[in-house]
């Protein structure tokens, strides 16, 4: 059943607290201008608490864990908006290189906090702050490409989140250059198709984090902002507003939960549920974002409040590791069968 | 998604299933708001209870299995899965009977929970007046003091299945002097006492599933109070939880119309209809997980109200999504009744206006 262990929370609580000391908004914030705040001390923080080396195998230095027990924590990296290629790093890189990267080390390096790795799959179009990684990994073919960010020849692209830098290879890389030799073609793509499924769902965690905060904020808003000689949160259209916001994240909350339960199973279907996971957190927290917006009014459309870190974010996450349109598609062919 | 249930749950599952495919009508019964239909609906409650399946969360006293909400959830999932017919001791099993299990005296349950079970009794909600709806709390009908007992004066109305069925329960001011939520008592009468009229209220579909009752100083002994005079109000509030969240409308009724939308969906070539479909399982599912998330811990109460939201609204979706599938074949379908029954969803058991600004004030805390 769907319920968390003492030690699933306690990490969650670990990361909350890890984040408040060491990434307020400002530290976000700085994030758009300066490259080396995507890993700054939050970073360096998560590494600390285990998070970058969870999903790294126990023999490599990390804490071998499964989705279920690291869903919360991910779920407080959305919260604080935290930037930097985490879920890059810390769940879409060790499975791939657990089966191409026999001698380099990188997985050890990933839990010792000294490594920070972007990843793409085929269905990923852009390599998340590549510019600050050590290795880039690309599925390519029927291989995988271990490339450094110097040789790779990056072109940076527009993003939604400008504490989200991505990048395009110059020329994308051939079929299993750079890859270890003898990797197995089709242990390569399991491997990717694992990591997608599992950063999709760290996404989507993310996601609803995001939205969590952004409720909040609005309803802290809601409470102190006065107009009419009232608190804007005593008239019955922004209650109603935000009831609906809090209606989905409800509700998109035990589907995300519930996919990390089967994810982890390795249960029959648990692609389709990654995706049913996605697909809730994102509307969930694109509603959240945009009520909080409008609750918040004019001052919420400018840069001076904080509010629009969380803005972009969710914009941005929606789109990462797979938008609605891949993940209502693989939903589909789960639950209808290809279209007649 | 796959769940991990117990071997004990499992087995559960499966004798429900078994007896389910072994006794469901293979015709759907008439509609229960008509006087045949509700007799017919009565047998079928009485077969149920014959298995000790009508309240399977009840003690195994008052004639459930004494198992837990999880268990419940199965087995509605296998209820509402097998297709079997809609429940018209409802009102009583899920509103009355939690109520008269919290707050009634060992006495009150073993007189009417176990005839409850078994459909002898079957129960009529009467919360409503004309001038009180959304605001219960401005109720009118009094009850008045006479010897050991009381006599209940005024009205109340759209009264679901009060049309056909023996007993009633609501809210009656006890405390002339006291205003608002205070002063009002917890009342059970049966429906043929002297001085009761009901008139039957046919409902968007013609059939006659409300009514209006009249009381005329109907005297009701003292023993038919629950929870103790002037507690009515929080005995009430009780049952609405119950109401407004799944004990009421369960996961596995929204589970099966999902399946039975993605079934109509599946020959359609229309990608927008196919992915409304798509997107009621997965909104059905989120009720589910909700749900039995919510079966294991201590949720508050405010909660009722974020699933009565939610499962009403996405009811009506999916019969919506239905009737444009269906066209103008529509109406001659099952779907048809399923699609009014569903806009009636976000009216009863405190309209979805009501929910949201419950949401509002006591889970999101803003200010009234």
């Amino acid at each position: 059943m769907i319920s968390f262990t003492d030690e699933q929370r306690l990490l969650a609580t670990t990361v909350r607290e890890a984040l408040a000391a060491t990434c307020p908004p400002d530290a976000v914030r700085a994030a758009g201008a300066d490259p080396a705040a995507r890993r700054g001390k939050a970073w360096q923080a998560l590494g600390e608490v285990g998070l970058l080396g969870a999903h790294v195998p126990e023999e490599h230095g990390g804490l071998g864990l499964r989705p279920m027990d690291t869903v919360l924590a991910f779920e407080e990296t959305g919260r604080a908006a935290v930037p930097g290629p985490i879920v890059e790093t810390a769940v879409a890189a060790p499975p791939v290189l657990g089966v191409v990267d026999a001698a380099a080390g990188w997985p050890a390096k990933i839990a010792a906090g000294r490594a920070a790795v972007s990843v793409r799959t085929r269905d990923v179009p852009f390599l998340l702050d590549a510019d600050i990684a050590d290795l880039l990994v690309v599925e390519c073919g029927g291989g995988a490409a271990l490339t450094s960010p110097q040789a790779a020849g990056l072109v940076r692209r527009a993003s939604a989140d400008r504490t989200r830098r991505l990048y395009e290879e110059a020329a994308r890389a051939a079929a299993g250059a750079g890859s270890a030799a003898g990797a197995d073609a089709e242990a390569v793509r399991a491997a990717f198709a694992y990591a997608f499924d599992h950063a999709a769902l760290a996404v989507a965690a993310q996601l609803l984090g995001a939205a969590r905060h952004l409720l909040d904020a609005a309803v802290a808003h809601a409470k102190r902002r006065q107009q009419f000689g009232r608190p804007i949160g005593s008239f019955q259209a922004v209650k109603h507003l935000l009831a609906d916001v809090a209606v989905g994240v409800e509700f998109a909350a035990p589907v995300v939960y519930g996919a990390a339960t089967t994810l982890g199973a390795g249960a029959p279907g648990a692609s389709g549920d990654v995706s049913a996971a996605k697909v809730a957190a994102a509307a969930a927290a694109y509603r959240a974002a945009r009520a909080a917006l409008q609750v918040h009014g004019a001052i919420g459309y400018t840069e001076e409040l904080d509010l629009h870190l969380w803005l972009a974010r969710v914009w941005a996450l929606r789109t990462a590791w797979g938008d609605d349109r891949l993940h209502r598609a693989r939903l589909r062919d789960a639950l209808l069968g290809p279209a007649g | 998604m796959e769940l991990g249930f117990t071997e004990r749950q499992r087995e559960f599952r499966a004798e429900v299933g078994d007896w389910l495919a072994a006794h469901v009508p293979a015709e759907p019964l008439p509609s229960m708001d008509t006087a045949d239909g509700f007799e017919r609906h009565r047998e079928w409650e009485r077969t149920l209870a014959g298995a000790r399946l009508s309240a399977v969360s009840w003690p195994e006293r008052y004639g459930g299995r004494g198992v837990g909400l999880i268990e419940w959830l199965i087995f509605e999932e296998e209820y509402w899965g097998a297709g079997a017919p809609g429940r018209v001791s409802q009102n009583g099993i899920f509103l009355l009977g939690p109520a008269l299990m919290a707050y009634g005296t060992e006495e009150q349950r073993r007189r009417w929970l176990p005839r409850m079970a078994r459909a002898d009794d079957i129960w009529a909600q009467a919360w409503s007046e004309p001038e009180a709806g959304s605001d219960l709390a401005a109720l009118r009908a009094t009850a008045r003091r006479d010897g050991g007992g009381w006599r209940l004066t005024g009205q109340k109305t759209w009264s679901s299945r009060a049309a056909f069925a023996d007993w009633g329960f609501g809210l009656f001011r006890s405390d002339p002097a006291a205003e608002r939520h205070r002063g009002l008592t917890y009342f059970l009468f049966p429906l043929d006492a002297p001085g009761v009229t009901v008139r039957p209220v046919a409902q968007l579909d013609g059939e006659t599933g409300f009514a209006e009752i009249f009381f005329d100083d109907v005297y009701v002994p003292a023993d038919q109070v629950l929870g103790g005079v002037g507690a009515g109000w929080r005995v009430a509030m009780a049952t609405t939880g119950s109401e407004r969240g799944m004990t009421l409308r369960s996961p596995g009724r929204f589970m099966a119309t999902a399946d039975r939308l993605l079934a109509l969906a599946g020959g359609s070539a229309d990608q927008a209809l196919r992915d409304a479909a798509v997107q009621a399982r997965l909104d059905a599912e989120a009720y589910r997980l909700h749900a039995f998330r919510a079966a294991e811990r201590d949720a508050p109460d405010a909660e009722a109200s974020l699933m009565k939201v939610f499962w009403s609204e996405l009811d009506l979706r999916m019969h919506e999504t239905a009737m444009e599938l269906l066209g103008p074949r529509a109406a001659a379908e099952p779907w048809f009744d399923g699609f009014l029954f569903a806009l009636a969803g976000p009216i009863y058991a405190g309209t979805n206006e009501i929910q949201r600004t419950i949401i509002a004030e006591r889970f999101l805390g803003l200010p009234r």
